[in-house]
C-alpha cells in the first residue's frame, strides 16, 4: 500500500500538470523550493502512485525532463475527440536516415548516403522539416552534419540517447554474417574465373 | 555526336606523337575504345602541332577551330579526371579479398541500421498512445525566470549599439566640389562679343575670372574654333593666346 501524497508530490504534479514539455528536475526543485533529491525521489513516488491506482495519466521521464502524458489506454477514445495523431510513421529509408544520424551523431549526408548505399537527400530534407534532426554545424569538408533533437527524444520516449539499445544489439547474427562472407567471396572468385571456383549452385535462399 | 555529320575538318590534323602517329580523328577513336591510355598522350603537344597545322594553312577556319577547342577540352577534362584519385580507381586498386572485406563491412553496417531502423519505428508506433498538453502555457502564468538568466553581454554594449543609431553622422563636406556658376553657353556670348570688337588676347577674355570660369571660357574658346568663327595663335608654349577672327587671319596671311 502507498502512502497518502505527500505536499511536495501534490505540487509536483500541479507543475507537471500546467507544463506542456519536459521539465528538468532541477527547475521543479527551484519552483517547488526543495532539495532535489526530494524532488526526484518525489516524482518516482508520483509516478508509482499514478501506476498503481491505473490512473489515466503517465509520468514520464523524456528528453531530459519530466512530463505528464496520457495513458495509452484512452488512445482510442482521444482519438474520437481529438485530431489523429500527429506523428504518422516513418518509412523505411527515413527510419534508417534517422536510426544512422541517432547512433552516429553528428554524421553527413555523404557518410548516411555511404552506410546506405542510396542517396539520403529526402529523406534528410523531411526528417529535418519534422524536426526530428537539426543541423550541427559543418564537417572538415564542408557537409552539413546532422543530430537528432529533443523532439526525437520525446517522439520515441527516450529520457536521453543513452537509452537507445546499443547498436551492436542489431549486428547480424554470426550465421549469417559468415553466409554474407561466404556468398562475397565465391562472388569474387567467380568474376575472376578462376579454375579452384567452386562448381555448386548458389546457396538457396 | 550521333548526326551524320559533315567530313570532319579536322581529319586533316596530322599528329605525331610519343605514343601515337596519325589523323587526330584516329587517335580520339582509340581513345575512345581505350586502346591507348589517355594518361599517356601529352594533350600539350596535340594543342601545338593543332596550331603548327594552322600556321601552314594559314586562314583560321572558325567552326574548325571551335570544334577542336570542345574536343581537347574533353579530353583535358577526362585526363584531369583520370589523375584526380577518384573512388571508383581506388577501390579497382584494391586486391579481392581486401574489396571484398570492405564490401561485407558495408554490408555489416547497413544490415546494423537497417536492423536499428526497425526498432525505431517499431518504438515510434509503441509511442502513439501517449499524448502531451499540445498548448503552452497562457502568457499570464509564464514567468521568465530572471534570476536564472545569465548575463552574457554588458548593457553597456546595448546603450552603444542604440547610441551610434541615434547620433547624427557628421554632415558630409562638399566644398571641393565647385559648384558650376558658369555655363558655357554665358562665356560663348562673351567671347562672341570681344570678337567683334577685334582681336583679343585669352588674358583679357579670362580677366579676373575664377579656374572654373578659365576652363570654361577654353571650352567655348575651342568650341568657336570648331565651328570655324575664330581662330588663334600663341607664339610659344603657355606664352599669350592671340584670338582673332578667321578673316582676319587671311588677312595677315596675305600682309605677311
Amino acid at each position: 500500500m502507498i502512502d497518502e501524497a505527500t505536499e511536495l508530490e501534490r505540487t509536483l504534479e500541479a507543475l507537471l500538470f500546467l507544463s506542456p514539455d519536459p521539465v528538468a528536475a532541477e527547475a521543479l526543485a527551484d519552483a517547488a523550493e526543495a532539495e532535489l533529491h526530494e524532488v526526484v525521489t518525489g516524482l518516482e513516488r508520483l509516478r508509482e502512485h499514478l501506476e498503481f491506482e491505473r490512473r489515466g495519466l503517465v509520468l514520464r521521464e523524456l528528453a531530459g525532463g519530466w512530463v505528464l502524458s496520457s495513458h495509452p489506454e484512452a488512445e482510442p477514445a482521444a482519438r474520437r475527440l481529438f485530431a489523429r495523431p500527429r506523428t504518422p510513421p516513418l518509412t523505411a529509408a527515413q527510419a534508417e536516415t534517422l536510426a544512422i544520424v541517432a547512433y552516429l551523431q553528428p554524421v553527413s549526408r555523404p557518410e548516411i548516403a555511404r552506410i546506405r548505399g542510396v542517396n539520403a537527400e529526402s529523406a534528410a530534407a523531411l526528417l529535418l522539416e519534422r524536426g526530428m534532426i537539426e543541423e550541427a554545424g559543418r564537417s572538415q569538408f564542408g557537409a552539413v552534419l546532422y543530430r537528432t533533437t529533443d523532439l526525437f527524444l520525446r517522439l520515441f520516449g527516450l529520457a536521453s540517447l543513452q537509452d537507445l539499445p546499443d547498436p551492436s544489439a542489431f549486428d547480424p547474427s554470426p550465421e549469417l554474417e559468415e553466409e554474407l562472407r561466404e556468398r562475397l567471396l565465391r562472388a569474387g572468385e567467380a568474376r575472376a574465373g578462376g579454375p579452384q571456383a567452386p562448381d555448386e549452385a548458389p546457396p538457396g535462399a | 555526336m550521333s548526326a551524320p555529320s559533315p567530313p570532319l575538318r579536322l581529319v586533316d590534323l596530322e599528329l605525331d606523337l610519343d605514343v601515337f602517329a596519325g589523323p587526330f580523328d584516329l587517335l580520339l577513336t582509340l581513345i575512345l575504345r581505350e586502346e591507348i591510355d589517355l594518361l599517356e598522350v601529352d594533350l600539350a603537344d596535340i594543342v601545338i602541332s593543332y596550331i603548327d597545322h594552322l600556321e601552314s594553312r594559314g586562314e583560321l577556319d572558325l567552326e574548325a577551330a571551335t570544334e577542336f577547342l570542345v574536343l581537347i577540352a574533353s579530353l583535358l577534362e577526362l585526363k584531369s579526371r583520370l589523375m584526380l584519385p577518384g573512388e571508383e580507381l581506388e577501390e579497382l586498386e584494391l586486391d579481392p579479398g581486401e574489396a571484398a572485406a570492405e564490401l561485407l563491412e558495408r554490408l555489416l553496417a547497413a544490415h546494423r541500421y537497417r536492423e536499428a531502423a526497425q526498432h525505431l519505428r517499431e518504438r515510434l508506433a509503441e509511442q502513439a498512445g501517449y499524448r502531451f498538453r499540445s498548448v503552452p502555457l497562457p502568457a499570464f502564468l509564464r514567468r521568465a525566470a530572471l534570476p536564472a538568466a545569465r548575463a552574457v553581454y554588458a548593457p553597456e554594449r546595448l546603450a552603444e549599439a542604440l547610441g551610434e543609431l541615434l547620433t547624427f553622422p557628421p554632415a558630409v563636406d562638399v566644398g571641393h566640389i565647385p559648384v558650376s556658376k558658369v555655363t558655357v553657353a554665358e562665356r560663348l556670348t562673351h567671347l562672341r562679343a570681344l570678337l567683334r570688337r577685334g582681336a583679343f588676347s585669352f588674358d583679357e577674355a579670362v580677366a579676373r575670372a575664377d579656374r572654373v570660369t578659365v576652363a570654361v571660357t577654353l571650352f567655348a574658346l575651342l568650341e568657336l574654333y570648331k565651328q570655324g568663327e575664330l581662330s588663334w595663335t600663341q607664339e610659344e608654349p603657355f606664352g599669350h593666346i592671340q584670338v582673332h577672327s578667321p578673316a582676319a587671319e587671311s588677312r595677315l596671311e596675305r600682309a605677311g
